[in-house]
């Protein structure tokens, strides 16, 4: 019995070593902070956090095969302006929040078949995809913007729909990643390309999929805003929340350069950076220093993994 | 720097936790000499060399005299102030950098100006490292940039680099296993130029042809304690295999001509983007088919154009399926071979995954259940597992990084990975290439098992002897096109050499 767990410890060491840090500054929390360990504020908390923290586990796919996608936030808006959009003209909410499903998805394929296809620079396909999703938002929800929903929208995905959503989506999302044969072969392209192409591996399909996969997240992420603030703005993703997610990833031992990591750790990431914020806004700190403190912590913690994977690396040798 | 005279090492052990990697091992070496230093992989020669190097230490009771004089060398600094120098296997340059400055990049604060200049004197450099490659012989352009250089001239930089560090005792290390035929013949000039001068030479080799044609004496390392010491003259090649492996290895024979078998593979008119150029063969049931060129003849770019790697620009392959041969795409062929490349490392492996995911990425779809695609984990573990054990991988277990692994046994995970996907035709370039004798005879003995059972076999190798040993029959390329054939009955080195040598003469002409 001692056995199974030591070897469960040691199998899932980067995991628990999250949940330890994440419960530890729970409990300080629950001290310090009135109202944080309050029912409300906990709920409150995940649904907050379930959009970055789906973002991210999208990103994690694109990461893994040795990709970048920063064009995220922006596609999250962007397809949310669009769904609203096809909800306010049309009335159909569920074909509004099918469309924003299917935009998300065809910009993410966009970003994909630029990437895998065409060869070009995964920083620079996402970075213009970036500008160009933001600048199609802006267009269509125009100068006054686009109008207030009907309540049934923000009823339907309410706090608990979303944390369940967040619990679905990513235990599907680290599902694929981890136990599939779709899964294996993005580890195998992100940590040797060459290597996976010889091995039979069809590079070029399982890229664009990736990015298609960060798209469809991204929309997830739009619907879940969207019923938040029962409309769309081009400015509901801030080209800021990138690093947010990126960071998730990486603190929750995702490499940038591929081939490590899961989805599941990367979700406690973006859990440890949403509950910053989250302790912030309670404290009432102001806008200001919660970037400079949050930018100052995230860098401490990629800092650290840096640190350790050093230390794992000389080990090895 | 005093004239060195003599190198002794007595009684040298080096242990590691778990492992006793040198066991008293005394010699001695002298100017003039080349001393081969022999071993299959894990010997000790590796360690052997690091100890001279300063990189190790020696444990306690050993000692390293020059001259007579008991010398400590405690790091890499040290053993260059005593004039050791090593020549390292991999290439190591400055590829944007100019000759002269890559031949003095250890030691560029020497250069400046004045003492307290800032800038280098360029002249004197580039006077120095002249003086040094004419030494060896050579025409290289002290301006050239060293990414204009051919391997065999980069190699001379190191050895110019040696020299200008004040080294009279080099160490090679497998310094031909990235060269050319011409450029070996070059160096080993150059060794012997070298030799005459009174340098005092170690030259680590798995080419046993090298050691005899080059050596005056060799030092036989296994598991670690010196099994021979001997003038070159005085043993042969079966003598000194015996003392390294410590029983004698049996020489493979295959009959059976297997060119009688049906075709399952033919390919007609394979072009490249600029290698190969109209390459057409047939490849028989169960035939292990040797395509033999010079480096640089397109050898694997045939394989990489005709597989797909790379863009085919023309040409077409037949395959044989349900008993017809017919024309077959790139695409799906592919399922049916398996393709072991030549860099174990560019496009081998995946170093940082387990054995067991790199032994089952060949066939990964297998281990996919029908509807989600999940993996069974403990399948591929078992099949791994008795994979490794049918190609010997020495590891712990399948869930060992494959990093941690030696040369030949990482090699013999490609093999394995490949052997799982079991394909009807297996491509292989260079399959033993860095690979020990031991390792080298094992993985022979597998290609002819498996060819034995019906899997056909295309191979590369540059090694003549070993390509003539495996193989039923041979193809010779010559700057991308083919030139020659040749039956088993009819292997010798003229044989292959011929097709070549005619057509560098038609280039004189």
């Amino acid at each position: 019995m001692s056995d199974k767990l030591k070897r469960f410890a040691h199998n899932n060491k980067q995991p628990l070593t999250m949940l330890a840090v994440i419960v530890i500054m729970f409990v300080v929390l629950s001290f310090t902070v009135q109202e944080f360990m309050s029912y409300n504020n906990i709920t409150n908390l995940l649904s907050e956090v379930a959009s970055i923290a789906i973002m991210t586990s999208g990103v994690t796919f694109v990461l893994v095969t040795g990709g970048m996608d920063i064009s995220s936030p922006s596609i999250m808006a962007a397809s949310a302006v669009v769904g609203v959009y096809v909800m306010t003209t049309t009335g159909n909410l569920v074909l509004g929040t099918i469309v924003v499903l299917l935009v998300s998805a065809g910009l993410g394929l966009i970003n994909g078949f630029a990437i895998a296809k065409l060869k070009m620079v995964p920083l620079v396909v996402t970075l213009s995809m970036m500008t160009v999703a933001t600048g199609l938002a802006t267009v269509i929800s125009g100068a006054r913007g686009l109008p207030i929903l009907p309540p049934a929208f923000a009823d339907f995905f309410n706090k608990y729909t979303v944390i369940g959503m967040l619990i679905v989506a990513a235990a599907i999302l680290d599902y694929i990643l981890y136990r599939t044969s779709f899964g294996r072969k993005i580890y195998y392209i992100g940590n040797n390309q060459n290597a996976a192409k010889v091995s039979g591996v069809n590079n070029d399909l399982i890229i664009m999929s990736t990015y298609v996969i960060s798209g469809v997240c991204a929309g997830i992420a739009g619907i879940i805003n969207t019923a938040n603030i029962s409309t769309a703005r081009a400015s509901m993703g801030p080209q800021s929340q990138i690093l947010d997610i990126i960071s998730a990833a990486v603190i929750g031992g995702v490499s940038v350069n591929g081939g490590k990591g899961r989805v599941r750790e990367a979700c406690l990431g973006a859990l440890l950076i949403g509950g910053i914020s989250n302790v912030m806004n309670l404290m009432g700190v102001s806008d200001y220093y919660t970037t400079l403190i949050k930018g100052s912590i995230i860098i401490f913690a990629m800092g650290i993994a840096s640190l350790r994977s050093n230390i794992a690396e000389k080990k090895g040798a | 720097m005093e004239k060195i005279q003599s190198l002794e090492l007595k009684n040298i052990s080096k242990s590691f936790p778990g492992v006793k990697a040198l066991s008293d091992v005394s010699f001695s070496a002298y100017p003039g000499k080349v001393c081969g230093i022999v071993g299959v992989n894990g010997a000790g020669k590796s360690t052997m060399m690091n100890i001279l190097g300063g990189l190790l230490q020696p444990d306690e009771g050993g000692k390293i005299l020059i001259n007579g004089r008991e010398v400590m060398i405690e790091n890499p600094k040290a053993a260059t102030e005593l004039g050791i120098a090593f020549i390292q296997q991999e290439i190591q340059v400055f590829d944007t950098m100019h000759v002269y400055e890559n031949v003095l990049a250890a030691d560029f604060d020497k250069w400046r100006k004045g003492k307290n200049s800032l800038v280098l004197d360029r002249k004197a450099m580039k006077k120095e490292v002249q003086k040094h490659l004419d030494a060896l012989g050579s025409n290289i352009d002290v301006d050239a940039p060293v990414y204009s250089l051919t391997v065999g001239e980069k190699q001379l930089l190191q050895i110019a680099r040696a020299l200008s560090e004040g080294g009279q005792i080099l160490l090679f290390d497998e310094p031909t296993s990235s060269l050319s035929d011409n450029e070996i013949a070059r160096l080993f000039e150059i060794i012997n130029k070298l030799k005459a001068q009174g340098y005092i030479i170690f030259y680590i080799s798995h080419f046993l042809d090298e050691i005899f044609s080059l050596c005056d004496n060799v030092i036989v390392l296994r598991d670690g304690k010196k099994t021979g010491d001997a003038l070159i003259s005085d043993i042969d090649k079966e003598k000194l295999v015996g003392m390294m492996l410590g029983h004698m290895v049996e020489g493979n024979a295959r009959s059976g001509v297997r060119a009688q078998s049906e075709v399952v593979l033919k390919a007609e008119h394979i072009s490249g983007v600029r290698l190969p150029k109209d390459i057409s063969f047939e490849l028989h049931k169960g035939e292990i088919l040797g395509v033999w060129g010079l480096l640089g003849s397109g050898r694997s770019e045939l394989f990489n154009a005709m597989l797909g790697i790379d863009k085919m620009m023309g040409g077409r392959i037949y395959y044989r399926e349900n008993g017809r041969l017919e024309e077959i795409s790139q695409k799906k062929l592919y399922p049916h071979i398996g393709y072991l490349t030549e860099g174990r490392h560019y496009d081998g492996l995946f170093l940082d995954m387990s054995i067991k995911s790199n032994i089952t990425s060949s066939d990964i779809g297998r281990f996919a259940s029908k509807f989600l695609g999940t993996l069974n984990t403990k399948k591929e573990a078992v099949e791994s597992r008795s994979l490794m054990k049918q190609v010997n991988v020495k590891a712990t277990d399948e869930n060992m990084i494959v990093s941690k692994l030696s040369g030949g046994n990482q090699q013999k995970v490609i093999i394995a990975k490949w052997f799982l996907k079991d394909p009807d035709i297996l491509f292989m370039d260079e399959p033993t290439k860095g690979v020990d004798i031991g390792a080298k005879a094992e993985i022979q003995n597998l290609i002819f098992e498996k060819s034995e059972k019906g899997m056909s076999f295309v191979i590369i190798s540059s090694e003549l002897e070993e390509i003539m040993s495996l193989c039923d029959r041979i193809i010779v390329v010559y700057e991308g096109r083919l030139v020659g054939e040749v039956s088993k009955a009819d292997f010798s080195k003229d044989s292959l050499m011929k097709g070549i040598v005619s057509q560098e003469e038609k280039h004189a002409d």
